[in-house]
């Protein structure tokens, strides 16, 4: 009796085990840590209005890799905050999403008010050293470079945006692999600057650029200048619930969504 | 009775005195490391730890005061355990059984003895990213599953359960093995000469009689697999919810999913992770050190308890 | 019996009588030395697996992988930026800095942990009044069970801030400022909490083995006018080297394979510390094998930058399988005089 009673669960559960119809979708996305937040957003609605049939798994490392992820069909999207780069594998479509503003920060000690381009230059290519040699800093001291790891795209816009073509970011720098490890790092040390997200500036403070205050209307209205934007990288023109899931990210509802702390696109 | 040399070490020369000082010394080092750890974890955890935090999910949240509790880690440190533990235990003690009871051929006993203690030894960081590319194989995904696009995630539940088990079987092994020397020859014989075969013998004496062994080797390899974070954070997805694979019924479900456990919570809401949150971090740890410390200790004084088998004199 | 039972008996003849009489011994021992090969099978699997990966990252590279020139930090983020092109991937790589930090952070810790160990048994041993003694052993339990994310979080919420505000000035910082900055991650923070965790792996083996050794050594001493001090170390001390040698070779294994604490601390810069430097050696950033892969663990799938990594994955693996099998050898000999380990 026994064993009868344990082949038939084990025949259960072999049955069991491998996929039955798969009713559900699930789309996976990797790359960028700015994006990230306003795709768990957009994926989180999403979900609501389909009542379980789209499931979203969502990976980080940065954009480089989402890219590089979604070229060699390791995910079905991509999510990239710096644009197309002529290095870029083959084949892919970047579908842009929204708009975001990257902002120079410093700890929340460290009061400086404006940098005009020549300082932000001057102070990561590590031509200026100390706090003491900037004008309107609020400390002394060694200046502690926080930046982001080659695989950010927020690095690719602080480089093309704030940096220029010539000028490289200093070797020393203390590298992070996120924003949020960015933000971290300045909020617990005194003299340190860096670049963030706008979604990642709190607990700092941020400096204002060319006059500018990096805020969110400022970035809407187009007069602060260190806006870059977000994509959605796919292999080829997007299919299937990918796609349906793109095109529901240009409805209404969601660029309610997109506008509450972010640029949505005209 | 103890030897006791020349008894008072007022008399010893001053190089022997330094060296008794500095024993005393690395000795009370030890003891206030170990106070210091568990005194600074306790204040912390009471500090931070509130109730509700055991009972709420995480939230992906930028405002702290709205990202819940630790939940979904809790059960996710539960879930990996029980799996790990699972698949662990039979192979262990299959293993210690068959080196204890047989041993033959020589050279494969000595290879899978040294077999074992390669792989206690070997980083489970390494362990992780072997996981990452076996699982990653379609042949695998079954353990994980499909997404949009084809390829296999290679992460979930049951993938980093099975490297877990790895972790954990070392410590059965060695636990079963000593348990199974530990029998005097003449219980082995005394069955023998009953009639039993040696696997009756094996299964119907010597086993039951192992169980306080094998049950100290199963709890701190449980121990072990609740405090690992390498594997975790390479191979169970980083999601910081329990998300199910809908494609199968429970509990497949939720273990071809994704989710996390309280050792990759603390990390990633210490300032090395995301989350900036180092409240959250300490009160999680907090819950942690007290399973690891249950599962290494109030296991064994259960165990203990159990009295001296039949045939000690 | 009914004829009912019985046929029902007879229908699950061949799989059921086999599981359920008892097994020829031939049986049992052919399926669980099966069972016990597959850990040979994994071991095998797991270092074919690696090496295959790893492959093109030293192919490319030489003996010169192992040497330095370069920031190694500066290589890798080349290798994460090759063109998609396979035919153009990046592979040049100098980790000289990185098996330097893994080196002078793991012999740190081992040399740190085995003097605090052998000191600690002896006096766990010997000298511990009777209540100490009680309340040491299950101590050495707690410090071996404390995960290493705990380590690391009280190291980077206590140790680091400690030494980056309080123990590095801002005129320290400045000297090096050129090449690195002083953040509290570095070397000292990394050794000293290594230390603290593979120390109970150590004290445990060295007290077992200080226990067995045979009582007829110790009182001969004794007998012969030694203290008790001079008896532990010229006798017991001397007689349980082997299995000094044996935890010093595991804590090493350990300590090779700990990433997770040392990613938190240890700064996380591919630096390596500079000896001509004085002091400041001590509070410059590293980052040791392990924990580069896992900072740099998300680029897995990237194809030249994985291949690296697991190039590290595989260094790791062999220096562990090493030190294990050194470690399994070394406790070989203790057997001999029954000292039990």
């Amino acid at each position: 009796m026994r064993i009868r009673f344990i082949a038939l669960c084990t025949g259960l559960l072999i049955l069991a085990a491998p996929a039955a119809a798969q009713a559900k979708s699930t789309i996976t996305l990797s790359g960028s840590t700015s994006v990230t937040p306003l795709a768990s957003k957009l994926a989180k609605a999403y979900v609501k209005t389909k009542r379980g049939k789209v499931g979203f798994k969502i990976l980080q490392g940065g954009s480089d890799i989402g890219v590089s992820d979604v070229a060699r069909g390791r995910v079905t999207l991509g999510m990239s905050s710096r644009d197309p780069l002529p290095t870029d594998p083959g084949g892919l479509r970047f579908s842009r999403i929204a708009r975001d503003g990257v902002c120079i920060a410093t700890n929340a000690g460290n009061g400086i008010a404006d940098m005009s381009q020549d300082t932000v230059q001057a102070i990561f290519s590590g031509r200026i050293r100390n706090w003491s040699d900037v004008p309107g800093a609020g400390k002394s001291g060694a200046i502690d470079l926080v930046v982001r790891n080659p695989a950010s795209g927020t690095q690719d816009a602080f480089q093309n945006i704030f940096m220029g073509q010539n000028l490289r970011v200093s070797s020393s720098a203390s590298q992070r692999p996120s924003n949020g490890r960015v933000q971290q790092a300045i909020a617990s040390n005194p003299n340190a600057i860096g670049y963030v997200d706008f979604a990642f500036t709190k607990g700092l403070h941020t400096v204002s650029y060319k006059g500018i205050a990096c805020s969110l209307r400022n970035a809407k209205s187009g007069q602060y200048g260190g806006v870059r934007s977000f994509w959605l990288v796919s292999r080829g023109a997007p299919t299937g619930a990918a796609a349906a899931w793109i095109k529901w990210i240009k409805s209404a509802k969601a660029r309610r969504i997109i506008a509450q702390n972010w640029v949505p696109i005209k | 009775m103890e030897v006791r040399g020349a008894q008072s070490s007022k008399s010893w020369p001053l190089v022997d005195r330094i060296a008794l000082w500095a024993c005393w010394a690395a000795g009370m080092l030890l003891l206030a490391a170990a106070a210091a750890i568990v005194i600074y974890m306790g204040i912390r955890g009471i500090q931070y730890l509130r109730p509700e935090q055991i009972f709420s999910s995480p939230q992906a949240d930028l405002d702290q005061s709205k990202s819940g509790g630790f939940l979904d880690p809790l059960i996710g440190t539960f879930i990996l355990t029980v799996l790990g533990t699972l698949l662990a235990a039979p192979l262990g003690v299959a293993i210690a059984v068959w080196l204890v009871e047989y041993g033959r051929p020589f050279g494969l006993a000595r290879l899978v003895e040294s077999g074992v203690e390669v792989v206690a030894g070997t980083p489970s960081i390494v362990l992780a990213i072997f996981g990452l590319i076996l699982f990653s194989n379609g042949a695998f995904k079954i353990l994980s599953f499909q997404a949009e696009g084809g390829s296999v995630f290679g992460r979930s539940f049951l993938v980093a359960g099975v490297m877990m088990s790895l972790i954990a079987l070392p410590l059965v092994v060695g636990g079963t093995r000593e348990a199974l020397q530990a029998i005097p020859r003449h219980v082995r014989e005394a069955s023998y000469a009953l009639g039993k075969t040696r696997g009756a013998t094996i299964r119907r004496v010597l086993l039951p009689a192992a169980r306080p062994g094998i049950a100290t080797g199963t709890a701190l390899g449980m121990g072990r697999i609740a405090g690992d974070t390498a594997v975790v954070v390479i191979l169970l997805g980083a999601t910081q919810q329990l998300s199910s694979f809908d494609g199968a019924p429970w509990p497949f479900s939720t273990l071809r999913g994704t989710g996390s456990t309280l050792t990759s919570y603390v990390f990633n809401n210490s300032p090395a992770g995301e989350g900036n949150a180092p409240d959250k971090a300490y009160a999680a740890a907090f819950v942690l050190l007290g399973i690891v410390v249950f599962l290494n200790f109030a296991v064994d004084t259960i165990v203990r308890r159990r009295g001296a088998p039949a045939w000690s004199e | 019996m009914t004829t009912e039972v019985a046929r029902g008996e007879a229908r699950f003849s061949g799989l059921a009588r086999a599981l359920r009489e008892p097994w020829p011994d031939r049986r049992t021992e052919r399926v669980l030395a099966g069972v016990s090969s597959l850990v040979l099978v994994t071991i095998a699997g797991m270092v074919l697996f690696v090496f295959v990966k790893a492959w093109p990252s030293f192919s490319h590279n030489g003996l010169s992988w192992f040497g330095s020139g370069g920031n190694v930090d500066q290589q890798l983020g080349d290798i994460f930026n090759s063109p998609a092109n396979p035919d153009h991937y990046v592979y040049k790589l100098r980790a000289w800095p990185l098996l330097y930090g893994t080196f002078i952070t793991t012999a740190g810790a081992v040399i740190l942990g085995t003097v605090i160990s052998v000191l600690s048994a002896i006096f766990l041993v010997e000298f511990a009044p009777r209540r100490v003694r009680a309340v040491m052993g299950p101590v050495v339990r707690l410090l071996a069970a404390v995960p290493s994310v705990i380590y690391g979080l009280i190291g980077i919420l206590v140790i680091v801030p400690f030494v980056g505000n309080h123990l590095i000035s801002s005129g320290r910082k400045e000297s090096v400022i050129n090449v690195v900055q002083l953040t509290g991650a570095s070397l000292i923070v990394a050794v000293l909490i290594l230390t603290v965790m593979i120390t109970p792996i150590m004290v445990a083996i060295v007290s077992d083995a200080l226990r067995s050794v045979p009582r007829g050594w110790t009182e001969g001493a004794a007998a012969l006018g030694a203290n008790r001090w001079r008896i532990m170390w010229t006798v017991s001390v001397r007689a349980v080297r082997p299995a000094i040698v044996a935890a010093a070779v595991l804590a090493t294994a350990r300590a090779l394979g700990e990433a997770i604490m040392l990613s938190m601390v240890s700064g996380s810069v591919g630096f390596a510390p500079n000896p001509v430097d004085g002091i400041t050696f001590f509070f410059e950033p590293t980052r040791p094998l392990a924990a580069t892969i896992v900072d740099n663990a998300d680029g897995l799938s990237v194809e030249p930058f994985g291949q690296t990594l697991y190039a590290f994955a595989a260094l790791l693996l062999l220096s562990a399988m090493a030190l294990s099998l050194a470690g399994w050898a070394a406790k070989q000999p203790l057997k001999r005089y029954g000292i039990g380990v």
